[in-house]
């Protein structure tokens, strides 16, 4: 690696390393700058222009998240001319992005970056624009949904479905106004190369993409629980979201915190279904005499399952006991079940599905 | 792992065998892609032409069983050709001489004719992975599902020694774990050999530890492997069990014998969220919360250990696993402590491990990010990449690995070879995920990979429903004609209660682990 160096950043002398953008060194000193199209698990666009910066001897403002630093360089990211040029941009987003004067319906729980940074930077009040974007109204996929009258074409969501997820299924399509997030031939998600790992949700700030599941749960009621998805053994951690005392809902912890770097697959964020599922095992059952299963206190089915484990124990010695653990279960389960086993029946006739 | 996931993006060359990982690993799969536009050099070894495939700069495609011949041949050329890491075998690793005379036979030409892979293709490779310092390899159980899956894994072994790729941060050996608790559940001892820690259960002096720990005495016999007591089970040598969160009808190899054997115990318990087809036998069921439900910590693939939190309440008067086990030990007799929660089990766990003696579930709050194992103390941050300071058990040791064929190769009637895994959409028993409609929408039902010219000499249409036979038994799925296939071999996911792919499986066993060789067995295919 080459020669770190000195940057100028509204004025203070910042230590800046080659490759790095102006946006990293911000970053990293605590300077704040908006950004739209910005994801850090995505090459910089430059194409929202949120994040337009004042560089000593450029004649335009330049794009912090996709400028490289030079040494020396002098860079001032608030003033009056930066302002006046955010104001417009929000106001003109704004006035593209939807028709209602709240912006977003409150009902909709997906993070609308746009709308708070209008708010904070001052958005210029202009018409608005009915730009004729199309969406799929007959994508019959059942977790990701795309309002085009939200979107800005910031592209997050197609490069991620580029350069992260790299099925490349959704692009931008048509061409100047009508320009919009589409397939190929407009078909629905399911029959395009979309594996449903829904980046395109997680990436996007406008709200545009969303999930059908939580659809309309308020996000002020959402109370997310942080743990460790329950499918491969990748590890990816998840916020459980829970309204009413159901999972409705899970994502990822932003990007740069965890295993998974923001990232998860159809399984970890949509397949949590079975956790509320009406055939969930609910109550202890026990092989009656009949020899149907009934329905029994936990005191009853425990002495039932000790006894019936120490009966076999009784007449065939402890080796002719088999203990299955899981790999599905806690650290701290395995821990007893193998305790279980070994001190409470006395085997050692404990595996799981390690070798399945 | 002996590297950690988040070091991938940083490697310069990845070598997959045995994984088809966007599948069945789709995010470390994701950490590849990066690696791949990052500038890394991609080789993947598949029976089957793979996403992964698509991307790679080489593709060997051998026939399933055939690792062994492929791995020695690399081996063969960095040894003949002076590609060997002299000092790093010299100083970390012993046994190199006999391996090497053992490889000569070992000819990429040799190879070619055996594993169906161009010998110039094995050239370029091994030479390939011998000069990029930065060359991990990733594997699943493409490698471990045969007869001879602890020679694969030790033919993948003695490259990486050769080579000096260990101890290198993003150059390693990479095991990438199934489940989302496969190591912990290892680590914390649900082994017929080891208690948590690798402890030996035959070492007296580990025995001795435990018993004073937990106040009574220990069987010093090693117990079971799973696939052993499967047969046992069928044998009538083990006559009750207890299965906490596995469907064995589904997930065991050659399950009908599986079935024979359920219906000979005595007494079986089954402690599980949802009915299956192994709950059908019960004597006993016990309704358990899901993770979701319950506290406690999942150890990943790079030997991460990271909390499952309780977010919701179990339905009905299902609880957690850990509390149902601590009461049936009750009601056998034993004195299990008034664990107060899941984190007074851990501690006890760690008070026994010194390699998890400094993971807490109090520490686990602060490290967003996980511990990673060995971690000996409590100021100790985890250990990212393993082997760092050369071999933990100071010399590693190559072993001579020879060629064995699969135990069961096509033949007149069963004419084609059966290699079986998953899909994106499904997890394994898939009780859980056949109750997904995205997952249903995407891969509804069974279904068999087929050669477009199997398919033809067959009769056979794409969508058409076929039958697949084995010694073992049959199973109807819908024939796919795919591009990805080798001619001669046919896929089919194991996922599907109603057509059950391990009715054909070969429960014949790798002579270590036991594990079954769901990756080779002999089919016949009819319209």
């Amino acid at each position: 690696m080459s020669e770190r160096f000195t940057i100028k950043l509204d004025g203070r002398s910042c230590r800046a390393a080659p490759g790095e953008t102006v946006l990293d060194v911000a970053g990293r000193e605590g300077v704040s700058i908006p950004t739209l199209c910005h994801d850090p698990r995505l090459e910089p666009a430059g194409a929202c222009r949120t994040c337009l910066v004042e560089v000593a001897g450029e004649r335009r403002m330049q794009p912090a998240c996709a400028f490289r630093v030079r040494p020396g360089m002098d860079v001032t990211t608030a003033s009056e001319r930066i302002d006046r040029h955010r104001k417009v941009l929000y106001g003109l987003y704004m006035a593209d992005h939807r028709l209602d004067d709240a912006g977003l319906p409150e009902e909709n729980g997906s993070a609308n970056m746009l709308r708070e940074q209008a708010a904070r930077n001052g958005a210029l009040a202009l018409p608005p624009v009915n730009a004729s974007r199309t969406g799929r109204p007959a994508d019959t996929n059942p977790y990701i949904r795309f309002d085009p009258e939200l979107c800005i074409l910031c592209a997050r969501c197609t490069r991620y479905c580029d350069e992260v997820e790299a099925v490349s299924a959704i692009t931008l399509t048509e061409r100047g106004a009508s320009t919009t997030i589409g397939t190929i031939g407009n078909a629905g998600l399911l029959d395009t190369s979309c594996e449903l790992c829904g980046g395109c949700i997680d990436t996007c700030p406008t709200g545009a993409m969303t999930e059908k599941k939580s659809y309309g749960i308020p996000h002020a009621e959402l109370e997310a629980v942080r743990s460790t998805c329950n499918f491969c053994g990748v590890g990816c951690q998840v916020d459980l979201n829970i309204h009413a005392g159901r999972v409705v809902k899970v994502a990822s912890p932003p990007p740069g915190e965890t295993v998974n770097d923001g990232n998860l697959c159809v399984k970890g964020r949509f397949a949590y279904d079975f956790i509320h599922h009406e055939e969930r095992l609910q109550v202890p059952m026990v092989r009656g005499r009949d020899g149907e299963l009934h329905r029994a206190s936990w005191e009853v089915a425990i002495r039932r399952a000790a006894d019936g484990l120490l009966a076999v124990r009784a007449k065939h010695g402890a080796d002719a006991l088999g203990f299955v653990s899981s790999s599905r279960c806690t650290g701290e389960e395995n821990y007893l079940m193998q305790k279980l086993s070994r001190a409470a029946f006395g085997t050692n006739n404990c595996h799981q599905c390690a070798a399945t | 792992m002996t590297n950690s996931i988040p070091e991938i993006r940083d490697a310069d060359l990845l070598f997959v065998i045995g994984s088809n990982t966007t599948e069945a690993h789709p995010i470390i799969a994701m950490e590849m892609k990066q690696a791949v536009r990052n500038g890394a050099r991609l080789i993947v070894a598949d029976p089957r032409k793979i996403w992964m495939a698509e991307i790679a700069e080489r593709h060997l495609q051998l026939r399933p069983g055939t690792d062994v011949w492929l791995l020695n041949a690399m081996a063969h050329v960095i040894v003949t050709e002076g590609l060997t890491d002299n000092a790093f075998i010299e100083k970390h690793t012993k046994g190199f001489e006999a391996v090497r005379e053992a490889l000569l036979p070992y000819t990429p030409e040799g190879a070619e004719e055996v594993t169906g892979v161009p010998a110039d293709d094995i050239r370029q490779t091994a030479r390939a992975y011998a000069a990029t310092p930065r060359a991990g390899i990733y594997y699943t159980l493409g490698i471990t599902e045969h007869t001879h899956g602890t020679d694969n894994v030790y033919a993948l072994a003695n490259l990486v020694l050769m080579t000096g790729h260990l101890g290198v941060r993003s150059a390693g050996m990479n095991p990438l774990r199934g489940q989302n608790n496969v190591q912990g559940a290892n680590d914390s001892g649900a082994t017929p050999m080891f208690y948590p820690g690798y402890q030996r259960v035959d070492d007296p002096e580990v025995r001795l530890k435990f018993e004073s720990a937990w106040g009574v005495a220990l069987p010093p016999k090693p117990g079971l492997n799973l696939n052993v007591m499967m047969k046992a089970m069928a044998r009538g040598e083990v006559r009750g069990m207890y299965v906490m969160g596995e469907d064995l009808v589904i997930s065991e190899p050659n399950a009908s014998e599986v079935e024979v054997g359920l219906n000979n115990l005595e007494f079986l318990v089954c402690q599980d969220i949802f009915p299956n087809e192994t709950t059908r036998y019960a004597d006993v069921i016990l309704p358990a919360a899901c993770f979701a439900e319950k506290d406690g910590v999942f150890t990943n693939s790079d030997r991460r250990v990271q909390r499952v939190r309780k977010a919701v309440e179990p339905p009905g008067e299902a609880r957690a696993d850990w509390e149902i086990l601590c009461d049936m030990a009750r009601a056998a007799g034993y004195l299990m402590p008034p664990y107060a929660s899941a984190s007074e089990i851990y501690d006890e766990m760690a008070a026994l491990v010194p390699a998890y003696a400094g993971i807490s579930h109090e520490r686990l709050e602060e490290n967003v990010a996980g511990l990673q194992w060995p971690c000996p103390s409590a100021e100790h941050p985890g250990t990212e990449t393993l082997h760092l300071g050369g071999p933990l058990i100071g010399k590693a040791g190559f072993q001579v690995v020879q060629y064995r064929e699969s135990d069961e190769l096509p033949d007149g009637e069963y004419p084609l070879v059966l290699s079986t895994g998953r899909v994106l959409y499904h997890y394994n028993a898939a009780t859980q995920t056949i109750r997904e409609p995205g997952s249903m929408a995407k891969a509804g039902r069974n279904f068999l990979e087929i050669h477009r010219r199997d398919a033809g000499r067959l009769g056979i249409e794409d969508g058409q429903m076929v039958t697949v036979a084995s010694r073992r038994g049959q199973v109807q799925a819908e024939a796919l004609i795919s591009p990805r296939m080798r001619p001669g071999c046919v896929w089919m996911p194991m996922h599907f209660a109603d057509s059950r792919a391990n009715l054909l499986t070969n429960d014949a066993g790798d002579a270590v682990t036991g594990t079954g060789e769901y990756k080779v067995c002999a089919v016949s295919v009819r319209a």
